[in-house]
């Protein structure tokens, strides 16, 4: 062993044993080590993909729910709509129906009324020319001072009571005028 | 700087003197003149690099990754990166290659850091003897001629260094252009380390020679010495780091042109 000055450009016999001790370490390190890494690194790549996919599956379906859930929304409000509408229209021709019927019945209570006046009117009329016979026979008795047979004057009779009709019927007929007007 | 010291110092021609280039401790095996302190520290730093190999090989996690494992990792995928980048897939093969010569060229000069600037260093960094720079760029220049032919087959190979860069006319001077090529890449590939390593460490024995400068009793060069060796070691190590880097990009650009069908 001896300390030697060479040029230092020049390669010796160092350099087999150099090129043998890097052939070692590229040995060691491409066989066992870095192929440990890459499967490590890829790996590692692989979990993070999947992740990622995971997340983008979820909000996907956080998505997909928060659009079903606006849609069930909005077709809630429309039916919402649509009840009120419905209700609304169902109040109204129940307010049209009801006011129809509370006018034809106070109608008929009307004419019910109207009727029954006139028939009131109309028995009282025959009432008073009945009683307007008795009365002027009698009335003609004791002018004339003897019975009279009302068979013997029924032509007389028939023609008073012809009289009061009319005056009654022109009494009616004032009358049937006023209720029209009211 | 030598006449300041000599002026200094009537000893610091003498001692300047012994700052010398190319000494190693030899020994003779077989006809073979072998540099045993290339050797043992290249054999030291096979050891830190397999050994921060199979550290990595235990404690590789497909988790969260630690430092140690974050430095491999962004090694070798800026390789992956760097050889996707210019081969293609049919790179992958290099990938390895090019990941052990940066870890155990970075390995290798960063042994730098521990030199003290003596004479015979107890650890100097292999990569400043040419023997180590060379063996590697030899090696890598002839894999990547296999890789050139394998990719071409022998006669694109051939036809490749007469055709090129000039038409066929001028195939005498396209051969002698591409094979002073081919040569001067092992050898520019080889010095290009050599050179950045062995004057780090020339820098080194430098500061350590300023120890022999006083003024008076003022011990001045060695002051400055103090100073300046941490400085300088920092900058060894961005060195290291670039040339160790520069070294596999080369690499990788080599095996890149010979498998590039354009050229």
């Amino acid at each position: 062993m001896t300390i030697a000055t060479s040029n230092f450009l020049v390669p010796n016999g160092t350099l087999i044993v150099e090129l043998i001790a890097f052939l070692i370490v590229l040995g060691v390190i491409a066989k066992w080590v870095l192929p440990v890494l890459n499967a490590m690194m890829t790996e590692r790549q692989e979990q993070i993909r999947s992740e990622l996919a995971a997340a983008d599956a979820a909000k996907a379906d956080a998505d997909a729910a928060d659009a079903e859930r606006r849609s069930v929304l909005e077709a809630a409000r429309r039916q919402a709509r649509e009840i009120v509408d419905q209700a609304n229209r169902t109040a109204d021709q129940v307010t049209t129906a009801a006011q129809a019927r509370a006018q034809a019945e106070y109608e008929r209570i009307v004419q019910a009324a109207d009727a029954e006046v006139s028939v009131a009117r109309q028995a009282a009329v025959e009432q008073v020319t009945a009683q307007v016979g008795a009365i002027v026979v009698a009335a003609a008795e004791r002018v004339v001072g003897r019975e009279i047979r009302a068979s013997d004057h029924q032509d007389l009779i028939d023609e008073a009571v012809a009289a009061v009709r009319a005056g009654a019927g022109s009494d009616e007929a004032a009358a049937g005028a006023a209720g029209q007007g009211r | 700087m030598g006449a300041v010291l000599s002026s200094a110092h009537p000893l610091a021609t003498s001692l300047l003197a012994d700052i010398s280039v190319g000494d190693h401790i030899q020994r003779t095996v077989g006809g073979l003149q072998l540099n045993l302190d290339t050797i043992w520290a290249t054999a030291a730093a096979g050891i830190v690099t397999i050994a921060l190999g199979l550290m990595l090989r235990r404690s590789a996690t497909s988790g969260v990754p630690g430092k140690f494992q974050l430095a491999w990792e962004t090694a070798l995928s800026a390789v992956h990166t760097q050889v996707d980048g210019s081969i293609g897939p049919r790179g992958k093969r290099i990938v390895p290659l090019a990941v052990t010569l940066f870890v155990f060229i970075l390995v290798c000069n960063l042994f730098g850091v521990v030199g003290l600037g003596a004479t015979y260093d107890f650890l100097l960094p292999p990569t400043a003897d040419i023997n180590l720079p060379l063996a590697m760029s030899l090696f890598v220049i002839v894999l990547v001629h296999v890789a050139s032919i394998r990719s071409r087959g022998i006669g694109g190979y051939v036809k490749h260094y007469l055709t090129q860069p000039f038409p066929i006319f001028l195939m005498p001077f396209n051969l002698f252009i591409n094979v002073v090529e081919e040569l001067a890449k092992p050898i520019t590939l080889a010095l290009r380390l050599f050179g950045n390593l062995l004057s780090g460490g020339l820098m080194l024995s430098l500061l350590a020679y300023l120890v022999v400068w006083k003024i008076g009793v003022i011990p001045v060069g060695g002051i400055l010495a103090l100073v300046f060796n941490p400085v300088w070691k920092l900058f060894d190590v961005l060195i290291g780091l670039i040339q160790a880097f520069i070294f596999a990009l080369l690499t990788i650009l080599y095996f890149d042109v010979a498998m590039s069908d354009a050229h």
